[in-house]
């Protein structure tokens, strides 16, 4: 039987990567939106000083299978700063394929993100979701998230294109 | 995360130990890097005493370390900015906003606002900036030193190679949402349903199996 395994990508996944955020944005019926390409993710994840860190969940072939490991979810975060409490792990994507949901491997992938921002001094971590993503949402809070823009009233704002270079004056 | 207290809950964190201009006189002010001075690192001090400020009218922080609830001192806050946004690596950069004397004054330059950011990464757009505070003392509002601030922001993100700058701000705080629609912002919880989440604490720990 195919077991799963999470582990840190390589520059080698790029292509499975952008294959996966493009499902992600489909999935949010924002694809419209991503304007990445694999050479950008490859030289951002896997240069000197990364922007990112991704974890991919592979697809182990069972005993006797010819095909090898398959790609079927990723989790990309970074390192933030909270005044308030310090250092901080960013989920900004985690995504599974629809036929390899409900096996746990969402699950498996948060857990080992919460392990890491323990093992880097994180003291918290943070995601966000789109409000019709109840699946999602369920999920998050089962496993002790807190939903703060219901608990606390926060709003995300975003600055870019002409109104940013209208803003930085060029 | 922009922070903007009531009217009551000003600090009672130590203060900078120069009295600050009277507030209503025409100053000039500037945005610039915060960067530590050499011995009481002064500059950086005023930031500090203004991240305390923002936050909790007793001049407390979260303890970072999450050691009980233990709330941060200036002290401790002192150590952990300095070590976390001055080695090297930084995990933060920070703007600050001084209100210059004018001439024949005795007193230096004065920090009266600040801005945090660092950067972050969009899976969809790439390198993106993240505007985590920004606050500007209560008596210094009004006079276009929050818009300076941003348009810095704004103006490194674009030299850095980032195509947004993304913040978050809390849904009775009007005037900072009014300000960021003016200046240019989308409402992205309000736009496209957006929610932010935490796991901290007990949960987290839980969650990592330790």
């Amino acid at each position: 039987m195919a077991s799963v395994r999470i582990r840190e990508a390589k520059e080698g996944d790029c292509g499975d990567m952008l294959r996966l955020i493009r499902e992600l944005a489909e999935f949010e019926n924002l694809s419209d939106q991503v304007k990445i390409s694999e050479e950008a993710l490859r030289a951002d994840g896997f240069g000197e000083n990364p922007f990112y860190h991704c974890l991919v969940a592979e697809i182990l072939p069972a005993s006797g299978e010819l095909l090898g490991p398959c790609v079927v979810g990723y989790g990309i975060y970074y390192f933030i700063y909270s005044t308030w409490k310090g250092r901080t792990i960013y989920l900004e994507d985690i995504y599974v394929m629809p036929e390899y949901r409900g096996q746990g491997i969402g699950s498996k992938i948060i857990k080992k993100v919460a392990e890491v921002a323990l093992d880097k001094g994180c003291s918290q971590f943070r995601l966000a979701v789109l409000d019709w993503n109840q699946r999602a949402m369920d999920l998050y809070k089962a496993l002790g998230a807190c939903d703060l823009t219901e608990a606390e009233g926060w709003h995300f704002f975003r600055f870019e294109g002409e109104a940013m270079r209208k803003l930085a004056g060029k």
